[in-house]
């Protein structure tokens, strides 16, 4: 039996550290705060990776594990410096970089999907970037899509490996 | 022990990681960019007569001030049947401001092809930093859009890349795809002066990807020998 991996939590923090998206996955419906306040806390484990990491001038993506509080914490940078975090289930299994290297590249191609829709901020000023991170924590109906398209990719996460 | 490249996910994930890439011929873009010179110059038009008459209105009520009437320019000749019958209707308050009233136009159309430059670059940028590392540093975002940027949209890279290490980078292209077929009857001034136009959009597009990457900059394209062009990016300081 392939081992799986149960994914929690999706957060999504643009480039002036606002939240995007925060979705969860996992079963009881209270926790949702508990993942507001776990990326929260990851942007500063985040920015001291960075800065650790500028220091030794590499150019690395993936961040690894960030920290360990119950679920386990995986950082990801895109170059628009857009942070995905991925929180995952503790279990015994090893977990790959590069299976949680996928999902963030599967993520980043939703967010960028989502993005790429110019109906989405018709009347924001076309110089402000952070504008986008304001409209979806404001009225979440437009960004529908890219929560579906999240949940597909937990879906497919979920999904026993093919053989 | 599996193979360090298998991956336990199913291949619908890797699917969704790894999209497909989806082609485009670069002929639309060439075709695209003309027709849409064209079209905006209309829409253009048509915005700033709709706002001069609101302003027309607002004088005559005795909101504001009356605007100063310049002395009597020539009327520009125009070829649009659409401009023509504008120019009628305009007549009352501005057919001594035709001349400014034309720059103005082409104000607005530049606006407009630099906004849709800056949606297409941002999206173009996102698209293109899927797989790439992160950058170093300013220099290797303007590099990046120097070669990434430059061949995904126009077939080539960018000549000469000159900078002066204070923020400013000139991005030089010996053979720039939008000019190199443009040409005027009216001579070669004439259709530098046109191909100004034209330049907005890939302007846009340069200030949209670097938009998205996080740098607030300035682009000015400069023409001075067809089909030679040259952007000049201001970077803000401290960046």
């Amino acid at each position: 039996m392939p081992p799986q991996l149960r994914l929690n939590a999706v957060a999504f923090v643009s480039s002036q550290n606002h939240p995007i998206l925060i979705r969860t996955f996992s079963q009881p419906k209270q926790d949702e705060l508990k993942y507001h306040y776990i990326a929260h806390t990851s942007l500063d484990v985040i920015d001291e990776r960075i800065t650790a990491a500028g220091a030794t001038k590499s150019t690395e993506c993936y961040l690894g594990l960030l920290y360990v509080e119950d679920v386990a914490v995986y950082g990801y940078m895109t170059p628009l410096k857009v942070k995905i975090i991925i929180a995952l289930e503790l279990s015994d299994n090893v977990v790959r970089d590069i299976d949680v290297i996928t999902i963030s590249q599967a993520l980043h191609t939703a967010y960028r999907r989502s993005v790429a829709n110019p109906f989405l901020r018709l009347h924001a000023p076309s110089d402000n970037v952070t504008d986008h991170a304001v409209v979806v924590s404001a009225g979440s109906q437009k960004w529908k899509l890219f929560r579906e398209r999240v949940d597909e990719i937990c879906r497919a996460v979920t999904l026993p490996a093919a053989a | 022990m599996a193979t360090p490249g298998s991956t336990t996910l199913s291949t619908a994930i890797s699917a969704l990681a790894d999209p497909p890439l989806r082609m485009m011929d670069t002929p639309a873009l060439d075709y695209f960019l003309i027709e849409v010179v064209n079209t905006l110059r209309d829409s253009a038009a048509v915005a700033t007569a709709r706002t001069k008459k609101l302003e027309q209105e607002m004088i005559d009520a005795g909101l504001l001030p009356p605007l100063n009437p310049p002395t009597g320019t020539a009327t520009n000749k125009r070829d649009s049947t659409m401009r023509d019958s504008l120019g009628s209707s305009m007549s009352k308050g501005d057919s001594s401001q035709s001349k400014s009233g034309v720059e103005e136009d082409d104000e607005a159309l530049r606006q407009r092809l630099e906004t849709i430059g800056m949606h297409v670059g941002a999206n173009i940028a996102e698209r293109l930093c899927h797989d790439r590392p992160l950058f170093s540093d300013t220099l290797d975002a303007i590099k990046f859009i120097c070669k990434d940027l430059w061949s995904t949209c126009w077939d080539k890279q960018v000549d000469n890349l000159r900078t002066n290490h204070r923020g400013v980078y000139v991005l030089q292209d010996n053979a720039f795809k939008p000019v190199t077929r443009l040409s005027s009857w009216e001579g070669r001034a004439d259709a530098i002066k046109r191909a100004k136009l034209y330049v907005a959009m890939p302007g846009g597009i340069i200030r949209g990807a670097l938009s998205r990457l996080g740098f607030q900059a300035a682009v000015v394209p400069e023409i001075t020998q067809l089909p030679q062009c040259t952007f000049q990016v201001k970077l803000p300081k401290g960046s």
